[in-house]
């Protein structure tokens, strides 16, 4: 794999409580990958993708962002990292009390100086530049509503147009259809593969479905017990690879 | 005897069912521990009783007692009518001297059938061209400008009376009788009491608002200090959550009444002293509502405005203001409503207020004036009751 984005090594994750989340886990992210992340609930997806910008402690290990190891960034060089990472989450986590236009606008607080939030002042360009992320996931007429009065396949486009603000060259994407409908799910992946074609971001996402990865993404890794069980094509995954992803019961859902 | 712990799947069943027999509702009188409780409850109620002595009777002999409060509650002292009163005064003098006689003069005019004499003399004293068909009163006035009724007066059609009265007996020899009329019904005007009930009641809000104000500014810091979620990540941060939660169950656990005795000891009788108490007990009170608004955040945005690259004091404003603010908001106006109540007692012990004429106005039996106090706050309270209702609705 030439030229990748991100390379993790060995990285182990042990929560206080004994849990061992991540278990040695090493892969590389190639430039333009759609890489999806499957598993289990507990089998450490949240975790991996969380360790990516260091929201959680990883244990041991190291996480190779453009060449700058993000373990062991200090805090003014973590910022700085993580703002070339946008972040999309299962809950949304937006400010519901806000407006859609300001939350979109906290995307872009890692490169404004941290004393207009006093004010909470943004300049009119970076205004402009919100309003047309707002319009670009197809919500233009929702920027001065509050954010907790908008439908969940919305806020979670809101959630997309916050991570657009920071122009990132990576997107995590934690589960980010799991509190969807089916028809709510596509239309939201559908603009993260949008960004992933068109814009050349390169995207993790944690998924649930089967179905879902298969469709969206270029490469999946599947995760048992905070090891890594598959890492490969979607079309490699047959009825044995399934089993041993998901454990001898487990039934394929189609979601389409 | 069900057969529990016996081998096998049917005697552990038949167990749980005797089991579940045993607790079917309906059942409890049954037990030995009804009666034994029920023993117990009426004891404690028995002993109750008795010594916070109970005695309802002295609700029906002490009714007499309570009356005129009752009544006066349905005519508090509210309003005045300032009638117009027709007054013409002329001189009566003991000891031989005689008055000079009164110059003539248009309007209605007193005359006595003496003007000098001595303490039991009947001297009859008759008014002409007062207004007619109208009550009033005829005074007697001692050289030192006090006051005595003579007795009242009726004015017929053409606006004359006359009557007859006892020289008084009083010190000094320069008197003074005067015939006043009250010669129509003047508009209604606020009572000197209403102006002094409402002024107090003025200082008593705004008692409770900087009270309220005192607290908020102290609390505000402290709830970050109190609040687990935000310290527990700071190096000895469990330390100082432990110590301001147990700062704020100490100043909460000592009532308000108790800080107004002890304010007043300290800067005198007077608001500023209920202030502090409120604002003290404010701090408390609000600290703790504050640090647990913080406690009840929602995670997720400052997880989300954290990974954008944002800094601290960015996280902490777009993250953690915007759900608390509401939250804060409602609290503190909700405290002021509290304080407002409060301030009625505070005021009893010194604390200035409204409480204080309130309690003069008790002491001196001033039973109309005391209703016009408690109505006030009854309907102050009120407003600001139903107010910071709609306002809390408003930021939620």
């Amino acid at each position: 794999m030439s030229d990748p984005i991100l390379r993790i090594e060995h990285l182990t994750k042990v929560y206080p409580d004994g849990t061992r989340a991540l278990d040695d886990v090493s892969f590389e992210v190639a430039r333009g990958e759609f890489l999806v992340i499957i598993g289990l609930s507990g089998s450490g997806k949240s975790t991996l993708l969380r360790c990516i910008n260091r929201l959680i402690e990883p244990t041991a290990g190291a996480i190779i962002f453009h060449g700058r190891d993000v373990a062991a960034a200090s805090r003014d060089e973590l910022r700085e990292i993580r703002r070339q990472i946008g972040m999309v989450f299962q809950q949304f986590n937006l400010v519901r009390r806000a407006s859609v236009l300001t939350n979109v606008l906290t995307g872009r607080l890692g490169y404004v100086p941290s004393t207009w939030a006093l004010a909470n002042y943004f300049p009119p360009a970076l205004v402009d530049q919100a309003l047309a992320n707002i319009e670009r996931v197809g919500i233009p007429q929702k920027a001065y509503t509050r954010a907790d009065s908008l439908s969940g396949g919305q806020q979670q486009r809101v959630g997309i147009a916050r991570a657009l603000m920071q122009e990132p060259t990576l997107i995590l994407a934690d589960e980010p259809v799991a509190s969807l409908d089916p028809a709510m799910s596509h239309s939201v992946l559908r603009y993260i593969e949008e960004l992933n074609r068109k814009d050349g971001i390169t995207v993790i996402c944690s998924l649930h479905f089967l179905s879902l990865a298969r469709r969206y993404g270029t490469r999946i890794l599947a995760l048992k017990g905070g090891r890594i069980v598959f890492d490969g094509q979607p079309s490699e995954i047959d009825e044995a690879r399934f089993k041993a992803i998901y454990g001898e019961d487990a039934v394929a859902v189609e979601i389409t | 005897m069900p057969a529990v712990g016996q081998a096998g799947g049917a005697p552990d069943v038949a167990a749980a069912r005797s089991d579940l027999t045993r607790r079917r509702p309906g059942a409890g009188y049954r037990s030995w521990r009804f009666y034994l409780m029920a023993a117990a409850v009426l004891t404690m109620y028995v002993y109750g009783w008795q010594v916070t002595q109970i005695r309802l009777s002295e609700l029906w002999r002490g009714a007499p007692l309570i009356a005129p409060f009752a009544r006066a509650l349905a005519s508090p002292d509210v309003v005045v009518r300032e009638n117009p009163v027709e007054r013409v005064t002329v001189p009566f003098y003991y000891g031989g001297e005689t008055p000079p006689a009164p110059s003539a003069a248009t309007g209605p005019t007193l005359h006595l059938s003496r003007s000098a004499g001595a303490i039991g003399d009947r001297v009859t004293a008759t008014g002409e061209g007062f207004a007619p068909g109208r009550r009033g009163t005829l005074w007697w006035e001692n050289q030192i400008g006090q006051r005595q009724q003579l007795g009242p007066i009726t004015t017929d059609a053409q606006g004359r009376f006359a009557t007859t009265f006892t020289a008084p007996e009083v010190q000094g020899t320069h008197n003074l009788v005067s015939a006043e009329v009250v010669s129509g019904a003047g508009p209604l005007r606020p009572s000197p009491t209403f102006y002094v009930v409402l002024g107090r009641m003025v200082e008593t809000v705004f008692l409770a608002l900087m009270g309220t104000t005192m607290g908020v500014i102290f609390a505000v810091p402290f709830s970050f200090l109190g609040a687990k979620n935000l310290t527990v990540h700071f190096p000895g941060g469990r330390i100082v959550y432990g110590l301001t939660r147990t700062f704020f169950n100490i100043m909460r656990s000592i009532e308000a009444l108790v800080l107004a005795i002890i304010f007043t000891v300290w800067v005198g009788l007077g608001p500023f002293a209920g202030v502090l108490a409120l604002g003290v007990h404010s701090i408390a009170s609000l600290g703790k509502l504050y640090s647990e608004a913080i406690e009840s955040i929602d995670a997720g945005p400052i997880e989300a405005i954290m990974a954008t690259g944002a800094n601290t004091l960015q996280v902490v404003r777009y993250g953690v203001v915007p759900q608390v603010v509401p939250q804060f908001i409602a609290f503190t106006i909700y405290r002021w409503d509290i304080n407002v109540r409060f301030s009625t007692v505070i005021g009893f012990v010194g604390g200035g207020g409204i409480g204080f004429v309130l309690q003069q106005y008790i002491n001196l039996l001033q039973w109309r004036q005391a209703a016009t106090a408690l109505w006030m706050i009854a309907i102050v309270v009120a407003v600001l009751d139903y107010a910071s209702a709609v306002v809390r609705e408003r930021v939620t």
